[in-house]
Parts: C-alpha cells; structure tokens; sequence
C-alpha cells in the first residue's frame, strides 16, 4: 500500500533533493574513490528519483527551481528523464519552455523524452515548438514528435505533416497516427486530396471508420484496394459490418472478394456468418473452405459442423 | 455531503430509518445538497440504462481470437531486429486493442475480468457539466493507477505469452480511464493515460531485452507514482479549500 506523504516527508524530500543537486555539481576530486562511492552511488539515485517524486506534493513555484537544478546538474540520465516527467506536471510556463529548451538542445534520450513530455503537458506554445524540431530531426525525432502529437490529441499537427510529407515513409508514419488517434475526418480529407494508398486503408481500419471502408469495399473498381477494404472491414468488426461482409461473400462472382470476405470475417470472428454460409453452401470444396475458417478460428460452432458432416446431415 | 450516503440513499441500501431520514430532511432543507442529489440521480439512470450485459460469447472468441494472432504475429516479429520505438508496433497494438476495447463502447466487462478493477461505468458518465472534474472520478482513477502500479509489479517479465495478456488487459483498462478522463473535463489526465499507451506496448513486445523492460517497468512505477501523489495534492487542496 502506499503510504500517505506528510508534510515532514515533503521536508525532507526538498532538501534531499536540493542536497543531491549540490552533490552532484561537486567535482570529481573531491569524492572518495568510485570504488567505494558505487553502492552509495546506486543507492543516491534511488533516494533522487524517490525525492523527485514526492516533490510533486510540494507547491510548483518551489518544485520548479529543484527540478530545473536537478536537469542542469551533473545527473546521470535516469534522474533526468524522472525529472523530465515531473516538470510536464508543474502547471507553469516556465516548466513548458524548460521542456522545449531540452526538446532542441538535449542528448538524444532525454530529447526524445521532453518532446514526449511536451505532448503530456499539452502547452500550445510548446506544442507549436515542435513542429521545427520535426523539420529538422532525423527519424527518431520525428516518431517522437508524432508520438507526442498523438498523446495531445493534435490531429492538426499531424494531419499537416501528412498532407506535407515529403515522401511516401513520412506520409505513411502520419497517416498511420492519424489512424491511430480516430481523425476519421482529417483521414477522409486525405483520401481526397492525395494519392490514394494503401496505408490509407489501414488507417480507416485503425480508426474504426466503417463507412468508408464499406465504400471503398463495395466499389470494384481497383480490385486490390476493394480486396483490402473488405479485409479491414473485418478489424472494425461489428454487427453491421459483419451481415455487410456476409453480403459480400454471398453476392459476387469473384474468387478473390470471396476470399476477401471470408478473411475479413475471420478477422471480425463472424463464426454465425460462417456457419450461415456453410450451411446455404451446396459446394464441397466452398464448404470445406469455410470449416477450416471455423476451425482456425476455435469457434465452439465447428463442433456441431463437425458432427453433422461425420454424420452426414447435410 | 458526501456522495457515498448520497448513492446509498439513491439505492435504498445500508441506510438506517434514522439516516434516511437526515438524508431526506437535508435534501429538502438544503439546496446545495439537493442539486448534488439531482445530479447524481442523472448520473445513475444515466448508468441503469447502459446497464453492464454480459459479453456474449462470439464476442469473447473474438477477443480470444485477436490475442492469439497478436501472440502469432509477435512470434513471426521475433526475426526483426529490435528498434528504440517502431511505429508499426504501435499500430498493431493499437489495433489489437481498438478490438478488445469494443467492449468499452458498448459498456461491458471482458468476462472473467479482474473484479477488482474499478468501474466500467466510468465510461457511461455522460459529459460533466462544466470545468468540474467529479470527485467519483478522481476516485476510480487513483483505484485504476494503484491497480496499474500493483500489476506491473507482479508482471513477470520472463513469460511472454502472460505478460503480454496482462498488459493488454492494463491498456485496455487504461483506454477506458483515458476516455472517461476525456468525458470528465480532465484533458491533463487524458494526455498522462494516452502517454502510458506507447510505453505498455514496448514492454509487451517480444523482443525487449529484460533490462530494457526493467527500465520501462521502473519508468512507468516511477509516473505513476508521480500521477497518485499529485492526485493526492489535488485532492488534499481541494478538501482544505472548501
């Protein structure tokens, strides 16, 4: 259980904390050798992180100096990255511009750390501040300031960066966050303005948005996409998208929006529709198809199909 | 008063004659508690009428289901060499837990759930009215962050198939808190539960080395503690200020 913090504690984990932050601007020769410092060295970082944590109980205006004392010291990059969370906690404008200054100029763990912390905090100033980080950061950078879009809730951000994206893997990225983060809209608006792709329909699958995966599944025009629509129809799932899954299957002439179909089924688990189908079905070979689909999906259903072909029923 | 009396009330339950009475006399007398009853009430019916249904059972197979292919398609992942954070990874989770959180939207439990976490009705609380963050809330999340906390320490990171079960299940979990924060004019605690999300699906992946997942395991103790704790404040200064 977790202990109740008192004010003493508090006490006690400011002047630690401000303490260790002194301790660690001291320079190296004045410590005892490393070989003796090393558990009490281990055992300090884990007195630093328990400070760091209960400074959230103290007022922000005093949290906020420690904190930033802590970051600008000599800590080993554990503290910072603690640090780092705590201050996308102090409600202060000051702690939101701290976090940026890290996002530009920080090493490379603890930058991907404050541009994700930036997203936590949700400051639209900060936010703003990354959108150059993202211009001018290499592959890691910019997954974290997706990432960090995505734990805002901006789908603007990332919407332009999808609509900008320089080449196919950055529109990919965005797209597939936008999916992620349920912009149905902002997916729909990509769809019309930018060359259609496949990753489009993964996206609309991701966010749930059955409409248009059920337009796109209904037009034979490119029997690629319409192959993949139905398939990602199926992780939408639902009632609706299941009898329109089973329609699919029951209505067309080809072999590969049939099969489309029965996949998009299996990944829905539709074993009723299934069985349906297996049932309406005179062909043998479509019967044994649609039994194995069953079977894969170790559905309770294939037992009685399974009594039923032994005994020869229908 | 408080709201726990308030809910016993509403039920008719665990009240004596006597306590009902002063419920009654308070709710008639004072209009500050009458209005905290009225909006409970709503928030109630709100609740009786999107009552907890059991899961049916091709739902709970298609559960089954999707977790056996998320297993299946991080055993085919295994030969890929491990990256800080691959985008991909995300979506597929997300998309694995898109499917168990189907559950959310239509209000129920997945069948055999842990009982003791808390409150699938958080996400029926319809929008609260204005810039107040219900304290029943406030409750159900420090509930849902402690069990979090106490689950991750008994998370063994040795078995894959178990470990990745149960993190979906805290993801999944943490989908419905981060939603209902949503609903509950809480958007800084939205963004906190949203952040988890990335790191629960690294340390689900097949491929984390045990230091890596020690790290990530220490990393989210350490922000959830930091959240309890600031809820606590939150809380504390709250309750000295009325």
């Amino acid at each position: 259980m977790k202990m109740p913090i008192r004010p003493r504690t508090i006490l006690a984990a400011l002047a630690l904390l401000a303490m260790s932050a002194s301790l660690a601007q001291t320079t190296v020769s004045e410590l005892a050798p490393v070989s003796e410092l090393a558990p009490i060295a281990d055992e300090s970082e884990v007195l630093k992180i328990a400070a760091l944590e209960a400074l959230m109980s103290a007022p922000p205006e005093r949290a906020l100096p420690l904190v930033t004392k802590v970051l600008n010291s000599n800590n080993s990059n554990e503290v910072k990255l603690r640090a780092l969370f705590v201050l996308s906690q102090i409600d202060l404008h000051e702690a939101q511009a701290q976090l940026l200054h890290v996002a530009r100029s920080g090493d490379g763990e603890l930058r991907g750390e404050a541009v994700r912390m930036i997203g936590i905090g949700g400051n639209a100033e900060a936010l703003a501040g990354l959108a150059d980080l993202y211009s001018s950061g290499n592959e890691d950078v910019r997954d974290a300031v997706l990432e960090a879009y995505m734990i805002a809730g901006d789908t603007d951000a990332v919407f332009q960066i999808a609509a900008n994206a320089n080449d196919a893997e950055e529109f990919e990225a965005a797209v597939e966050m936008l999916g992620i983060m349920g912009a149905q809209d902002d997916l729909r608006r990509l769809r019309e303005s930018s060359n259609f792709s496949e990753i489009l329909i993964e996206a609309f699958a991701l966010s749930g948005d059955a409409d248009t995966l059920r337009e796109l599944a209904l037009d034979g025009s490119d029997p690629e996409t319409q192959a993949r629509a139905i398939e990602a129809l199926g992780i939408v799932g639902g009632e609706s998208v299941n009898a329109t899954l089973v329609e699919i299957y029951r209505s067309t002439d080809s072999d590969e929006v049939r099969e489309a179909a029965l996949s998009g089924m299996l990944i829905s688990g539709h074993g009723q529709g299934m069985l349906e189908l297996y049932r309406a079905s005179d062909n043998v070979g479509e019967k044994r198809e649609l039994l194995e689909a069953l079977t894969i999906m170790r559905s309770d259903l294939v037992l009685d199909l399974i009594d039923e072909a032994l005994a020869g029923d229908r | 008063m408080n709201e726990d009396t308030l809910i016993l009330y509403y039920y008719n339950d665990g009240l004596s004659d006597r306590e009902r009475r002063q419920v009654e006399t308070a709710i008639n007398t004072d209009t500050a508690v009458s209005a905290q009853y009225e909006a409970l009430c709503r928030q109630l019916n709100d609740l009786s009428e999107t009552d907890a249904q059991a899961v049916p059972s091709h739902t709970l197979q298609r559960w089954h289901d999707t977790i056996d292919r998320a297993a299946q398609q991080t055993h085919i992942r295994q030969q890929q060499p491990p990256g800080p954070f691959h985008i991909f990874s995300f979506a597929w989770g997300a998309a694995i837990t898109a499917a168990l959180a189907i559950g959310i939207g239509i209000g129920v439990y997945i069948a055999g759930g842990d009982t003791n976490t808390p409150m699938i009705e958080l996400a029926n609380v319809g929008s609260s009215a204005g810039n107040v963050v219900p304290a029943s809330f406030t409750r159900g999340v420090r509930v849902h962050l402690q069990d979090t906390q106490q689950d991750l320490a008994d998370l063994s990171l040795d078995a894959d198939a178990d470990r990745i079960l149960l993190i979906l299940k805290i993801i999944d979990q943490n989908r419905l808190f981060e939603r209902a924060a949503e609903q509950n004019n809480s958007q800084s605690l939205a963004r906190v539960l949203r952040a988890f999300e990335p790191i629960l699906l690294r340390l689900a992946a097949d491929d984390v080395t045990p230091e890596d997942a020690e790290a990530l395991r220490a990393q989210l103790a350490f922000e959830l503690s930091v959240m309890l704790t600031k809820l606590s404040r939150d809380t504390s200064n709250e309750t000295q200020s009325t």
